[in-house]
């Protein structure tokens, strides 16, 4: 048995923003533009993305609502009602409530019946998991369908209120990301035959590494913190209050360890190829999540290096007009690929999501049906 | 022999390349596990820490340039464009060991204990087998062994050196020698370059390169893993 992506759909709130808007949804920090932003966009080369958050810094939907839209999305080109799909795989960084898990809040926006459910946790790679999952699901034959949900909304962390709250614990790691990610759900309709306009998931791997790295990239440590310890996370603070002032609620990257995000991505890739899993002169199309336009000349210059370089014209993605998605973004990508991009029956897609939050690299071969 | 650019390698230089460049990045792998350079990594590293670094890699760094002396004699006339460029590599770093023991003086320590510790046993196995593949004829492997070192020293340089600065405080920089093998990187790429596209001319070579820088990059790790090691 196989496991088939027929359909893709997603969904970005509101209208694009530029990067003079930017500060209109999240809000200027104490009243003042931030003079971190110009150079934070100018490495990462992002020129527009989407918030779940209007200009007068309302919060519009709910994480699960994106997940949702972009489920119907999907769900609407291939004609099929929710009812119809027993298996609802979910990834997110983070739901709207803490408990129960995400998967379930999503199920219940799109009235699906008698689910099995998985919800994946993590960041960017945590789609690739919940992916990884339906798709041995349906190899296994358990299921003849499965819907696959990753949605993110990180914007209401960067409301410049909670800057305001821990004045002292604002540095260039936590507001890094501010400039990075942004909003958006992407969904996939996985099943075992192949249709038309669809693509064959031909294997996928991941390789964790974070034995061998401190965290990268986190809430729930106060400033200063490398890695949790007892008793001093966000949740053993007496009061909310006070993790919140210490900075523990702030979304950080540990900026300084990020380059080694490139050498574990590339090193993985080098693995798949010493393995036989993938060969480069195959590959037709590469789709890689990098956060960064800063890292996709890193990324070039280190497969240059190893000879392992797949040519620049095969590489496509959508970063710079969608925004850095985190876990939506390997979904949203693919949508977008899909519905615009040229290509052919058999043609050979390599999708590539390195993660920093405690460095996992993820990988999957499709081919076009 | 003149200096090649990595773009112009022969397909079997490059594919050994790969293969190299693979053995690296897991190495750093293998590195980022040890204790010493975790600490290192969390920012927890402390003057003393630093101070037993120092001491186990001077032994290995004074033993380094015997090495690389007996592997330049033991290139014949065949591989003589090789042996010139070993035996200025020796001479460009056979005192690299006198800067080591300025940063641990200037880190606090006293120079009779560093000039008085033995090796740790990673650093006996890893002069141990350097001293056997550079008695071998024309040992054209130890090329995979430079390849890791002369990457340490551009990690040290670019990694390792300002954070230690910036973790100690110190009064005055402690991490001379370490930021010394960043100076010449460039120079050094292009000569191990050059030196893989002059000796790859078969797979067996490739597989002797590779062998060789895996051991290397094993046994080095392990010389920081067995710091105090009772």
């Amino acid at each position: 048995m196989q496991a088939y992506i027929n359909y893709t759909g997603s969904f970005l709130p509101g209208e694009p923003v530029d990067n003079n808007d930017i500060e209109n949804h999240l809000g200027l920090v104490n009243g003042k533009s931030s003079r971190l932003k110009h150079k934070i966009l100018k490495a990462n080369g992002i020129k527009t993305r989407h918030y779940a958050i209007d200009s007068q810094q309302k919060t519009l939907y709910l994480n699960q609502q994106l997940a949702a839209k972009a489920a119907e999305n999907c769900l609407d080109r291939a004609a099929i009602n929710p009812e119809k799909i027993k298996l609802l795989s979910v990834a997110t960084s983070q739901g709207d409530l803490v408990l129960p898990g995400f998967g379930s809040q999503v199920q219940a926006e799109l009235g699906m019946q008698d689910v099995e459910l998985f919800s994946s946790h993590g960041i960017c790679s945590c789609s690739m998991m919940a992916l990884k999952n339906a798709a041995n699901l349906i190899r296994l034959g358990e299921h003849k369908r499965a819907l696959v949900v990753a949605s993110e909304m990180p914007s209401r962390l960067f409301k410049a209120s909670r800057y305001e709250a821990c004045a002292k614990a604002v540095d260039f790691n936590a507001e890094f990301l501010r400039w990075m990610l942004s909003d958006g759900a992407g969904a996939l309709l996985l099943e075992d035959t192949p249709k038309p306009g669809g693509v064959k998931i031909e294997w996928q791997r991941s390789f964790s590494h974070a034995d061998t790295l401190p965290v990268c990239m986190s809430v729930g440590m106060p400033k200063g913190s490398t890695n949790p310890e007892a008793g001093a996370t966000w949740q053993d603070f007496s009061t909310y209050t006070e993790a919140e002032e210490a900075g523990a609620l702030l979304l950080r990257q540990d900026v300084r360890l990020l380059d080694n995000i490139v050498k574990l991505g590339v090193e993985g890739f080098l693995r798949l190829l010493e393995e036989q899993l993938v060969a480069i002169d195959e590959i037709d199309h590469v789709l890689c999540h990098y956060s960064s336009d800063h890292f996709r000349g890193k990324i070039f210059e280190l497969l240059k290096d190893s000879g392992s370089m797949v040519p620049e014209e095969k590489w496509y993605t959508n970063l710079y007009t969608r925004g850095n998605t985190g876990c939506a973004s390997i979904f949203i990508m693919l949508d977008e690929f899909l519905k615009t991009q040229d290509y052919q029956s058999g043609d050979k897609i390599f999708c590539m999501v390195p993660e920093s939050g405690r460095f996992n690299t993820a990988y999957m071969l499709l081919t076009v049906n | 022999m003149t200096t090649s650019k990595k773009e112009s390698l022969n397909p079997i230089a490059q594919q050994c390349l790969q293969s190299l460049i693979g053995i690296w990045l897991g190495f750093e792998k293998q590195l980022n596990r040890t204790e010493i350079i975790r600490k290192l990594q969390q920012g927890v590293l402390t003057q003393s820490d630093y101070q037993t670094l120092l001491l186990n890699l001077r032994q290995q760094v004074i033993e380094g340039s015997r090495w690389i002396s007996r592997a330049a004699s033991s290139f014949d006339r065949d591989f003589s464009d090789i042996r010139s460029i070993v035996i200025g590599h020796a001479k460009e770093e056979h005192k690299d060991y006198q800067m080591l023991e300025k940063d641990f003086v200037a880190a606090g320590g006293e120079i009779a204990d560093i000039q008085s510790a033995s090796k740790n046993i990673g650093s006996e196995a890893l002069h141990g087998y350097m001293m056997h593949k550079s008695s071998e004829a024309n040992p054209v492997g130890l090329i995979g062994a430079m390849w890791i070192i002369e990457g340490l020293g551009e990690k040290m340089a670019n990694e390792w050196a300002g954070r230690i600065d910036e973790l100690l405080d110190l009064p005055q920089s402690a991490t001379q020698f370490m930021q010394y093998h960043g100076e010449n990187d460039d120079s050094h790429m292009e000569k191990l370059y050059a030196m893989l596209n002059r000796v790859c001319t078969s797979e067996a070579v490739t597989e002797e390169i590779t062998t060789t820088a895996k051991v290397v990059a094993r046994l080095y790790a392990l010389q920081l893993d067995v710091i105090d090691y009772e």
